[in-house]
């Protein structure tokens, strides 16, 4: 009897410790949770600095997203434990929905001033991309990075071309003439992209997506829980890729692990975002010049080119107290003044609609020409698509890329239609 | 009294205490999910034998179970070769044999992480030393990680350079165990080294052989650092672990009951096969 009480008490105990869920929180206090990158940190530190000295009895605190294998594997972990912060402004495009679906996130156009806000801020293309699936938005967009095509302007001036490569043919002439093998091993050694052949999904953001969204000017991979990618679009942009691959103008190699491949001249291209100017001009070699210009397309393509803009938007946790002062924090931090703070401390753009014409804003851009090529195509870009399962989506198409892009082992036609069963069994399961 | 017979509760309080968090509680509960959908964060939604019927329909599953055993054919021979003929040359007369004894079981010790990532520096297609040094002797460049052909022979490999060193020590210990009245009855009898070796050495170590059979399968079918850090899972698939699958399906995609449902299967499986070793070990003795 004795041990039966003993066991069942060790398991109350045990339960009750791990279980047990308390905060006590200030009503007239807000949590806020920054990326984790020192830049941001910093951001966070003036614009809640700024909040607090003129709203003595609402304060924020802020504090970057804890440390992890990564930030969306800490923020889960927080929803469930329930210890998410009220505020966090960096979670990726692609996880809201399944946030909104299990009920974690407020829904931010039932707040006062929302649709002025998000009218002021975005254009109706970016609010129909951020509505969830039962028509309410849970996300302020924020900020974008397009992803662009880097080009090492000598080098491409050096094989004959006054523009860098726009289309797919001029990608193939221009990989061509650049791709060869210098040491005379029989391997060739210098290509003229490259792009990380691991299958890790979030890799095809960075080579299939901005291609796909280029191609097709931002079509849906995802319409209505049914796969909606197995079209002309995504059948090209394999194609461009298998080809490229196939006759080695792009490595197969993980050239990740070397020395910087661009900066050292191995390779003439690279699809990249913003991020790539501070790295650039930090370790560049003397002479190097470069720039960025549009993700390449199919030779028919008319019109602006889109490309994917790796989005990361404001949420407010429904474990928030007061989510109206939180919401009031989120207007004061996604104001033009702050905007502008947050371009010039972090060098990531605001998602605000005009932002290479906004006058408001042009003192910064003088100041930092390469960047107004990302702003301007920022006028030309996607987000990812408001369904539950992507990361899945990705890694479903990332096996296929693998066995058709990388490997030739399947057609463009056989592995698109692979995926798209793959992914409609995904959304019937 | 009353306090005297509290105390043996007291003490094994600690591991009950675990017990309980980090066993009872972790199976208990992966059986309860078997039957449910659960992604973490909804609330858990009962469907039966659902997730079987998935897992039956699951071709990546059988494909990570079938490059599991394509690992296990490759690792545990080689393994157990490799070892004996070690053990063998470790248990003459040798110099600094103390000094080899040690080398041979420092990679043991040292972090699967660690290991794991110096051998993809060795296996690099253009910029790794074992491609140089075969460039450097005339021959061609192998695709240790990028070919799938060859991907998991190259995991197989390391795996084997890595843990060899503990199964020496079982076969030093086996060896040592053999009396030396048989060696010298063969010699009188004019035996030769391979006579001896595949007629007395061979038969006397049977059961440390059997043990190292076991403990390289048990070890063999958790491959998860090595392909999760080196190919994570590729190239087309040639490397996804059956372990790896599990976890990408649990902490990736955060189908919870999809993944105890794969892993309750794994274990079955893994379950069957040991005790088919089992028994064939029972026979033998």
């Amino acid at each position: 009897m004795r041990i039966k009480k003993f066991f069942l008490l060790s398991s109350i105990i045990v339960l009750s410790i791990s279980c047990s869920e308390k905060r006590n929180r200030d009503i007239d206090a807000v949590i806020y949770w920054s990326s984790n990158n020192t830049e941001e940190i910093e951001f966070a530190k003036v614009v809640v600095n700024s909040w607090n000295k003129n709203n003595s009895g609402r304060q924020v605190s802020y504090q970057p997203v804890p440390e992890g294998q990564s930030s969306e594997e800490i923020i889960l972990a927080a929803v469930v434990g329930k210890t998410t912060p009220d505020i966090y402004s960096n979670m990726w495009q692609g996880d809201v929905e399944s946030y909104a679906d299990a009920g974690a996130l407020v829904a931010l156009d039932t707040l006062d001033g929302f649709w002025n806000l998000i009218n002021e801020r975005c254009d109706s293309a970016v609010i129909k991309e951020v509505t969830s699936a039962d028509g309410h938005i849970y996300q302020i967009p924020w900020k974008i990075n397009p992803i662009m095509l880097l080009y090492n302007k000598k080098i491409i001036q050096s094989i004959g071309f006054d523009n860098p490569p726009s289309t797919y043919r001029q990608f193939f002439q221009g990989g061509s003439k650049f791709s060869k093998d210098k040491n005379g091993d029989g391997y060739v050694d210098q290509w003229f992209g490259y792009s990380e052949v691991i299958v890790t999904w979030w890799q095809r953001l960075f080579d299939f997506y901005p291609l796909y969204i280029a191609a097709s000017n931002g079509a849906p991979l995802v319409e209505k829980n049914r796969a909606a990618f197995n079209n002309k679009y995504a059948l090209e942009v394999f194609k461009f890729l298998q080809n490229l691959y196939r006759k080695r103008y792009f490595a197969k190699e993980r050239l990740s692990q070397r020395q910087d491949v661009f900066l050292s001249g191995v390779i003439a291209t690279r699809f990249t975002g913003p991020w790539e100017i501070s790295h650039a001009e930090k370790f560049k070699p003397e002479g190097l010049e470069y720039s960025f210009t549009h993700m390449p397309v199919p030779d028919y393509h008319n019109g602006p080119v889109y490309t994917y803009c790796d989005p990361k938007n404001i949420v407010i946790f429904k474990t928030c107290p007061n989510p109206d002062l939180a919401w009031r924090f989120v207007k004061f931090m996604v104001s033009r003044e702050n905007d502008l703070k947050f371009l010039r401390i972090t060098n990531q753009l605001p998602r605000r609609k005009n932002l290479a014409g906004d006058f408001f804003f042009s003192e910064y851009f003088k100041s930092n020409p390469k960047m107004i090529l990302f702003a301007e195509q920022a006028e030309y870009v996607k987000g990812t698509d408001q369904a539950l399962y992507l990361k899945e989506v990705f890694d479903l198409i990332s096996q296929e890329y693998e066995a058709s892009v990388i490997y030739g082992e399947k057609s463009p036609e056989e592995a698109l239609s692979d995926a798209e069963k793959a992914v409609n069994l995904l959304y019937l399961q | 009294m009353k306090n005297k017979k509290l105390i043996p509760y007291i003490m094994v309080s600690p591991y009950i205490i675990h017990f309980m968090v980090f066993v009872a509680f972790p199976v208990t509960f992966s059986v309860i999910l078997i039957f449910h959908k659960w992604n973490i964060i909804s609330p858990m939604e009962y469907i039966g034998l659902g997730n079987f019927a998935r897992l039956f329909n699951d071709q990546f599953f059988f494909k990570s179970i079938l490059n599991t055993l394509i690992f296990l054919l490759i690792h545990i021979p080689l393994q157990i070769i490799i070892a004996l003929l070690i053990a063998e040359a470790l248990n003459r007369k040798i110099k600094f044999k103390g000094f080899f004894r040690t080398a041979y079981f420092l990679p043991v010790i040292v972090s699967g992480v660690v290991v794991t990532m110096l051998w993809q520096q060795l296996y690099g297609f253009d910029s790794g030393l074992i491609n140089r040094f075969l460039v450097s002797l005339g021959l061609g460049k192998v695709g240790w990680l990028v070919d799938p052909n060859i991907a998991m022979p190259s995991i197989a490999i390391m795996a084997t350079w890595k843990n060899v060193g503990l199964y020496i020590i079982l076969f030093l210990v086996g060896l040592q165990t053999v009396p030396p009245q048989y060696y010298e009855a063969a010699d009188i009898d004019g035996a030769n080294y391979f006579q001896k070796f595949f007629r007395i050495t061979l038969p006397s170590i049977n059961p440390t052989i059997f043990m190292v059979v076991i403990l390289s399968t048990i070890g063999g079918f958790s491959l998860f650092i090595e392909p999760y850090i080196m190919t994570g899972g590729g190239p087309l698939s040639s490397t996804l672990s059956a372990v790896l699958y599990i976890y990408k399906q649990g902490f990736f995609y955060y189908h919870m009951g999809y993944a105890a449902t794969l892993g309750f299967f794994f274990a079955v499986l893994i379950l069957s096969v040991v005790v088919i070793q089992r028994k064939f070990i029972e026979k033998e003795k």
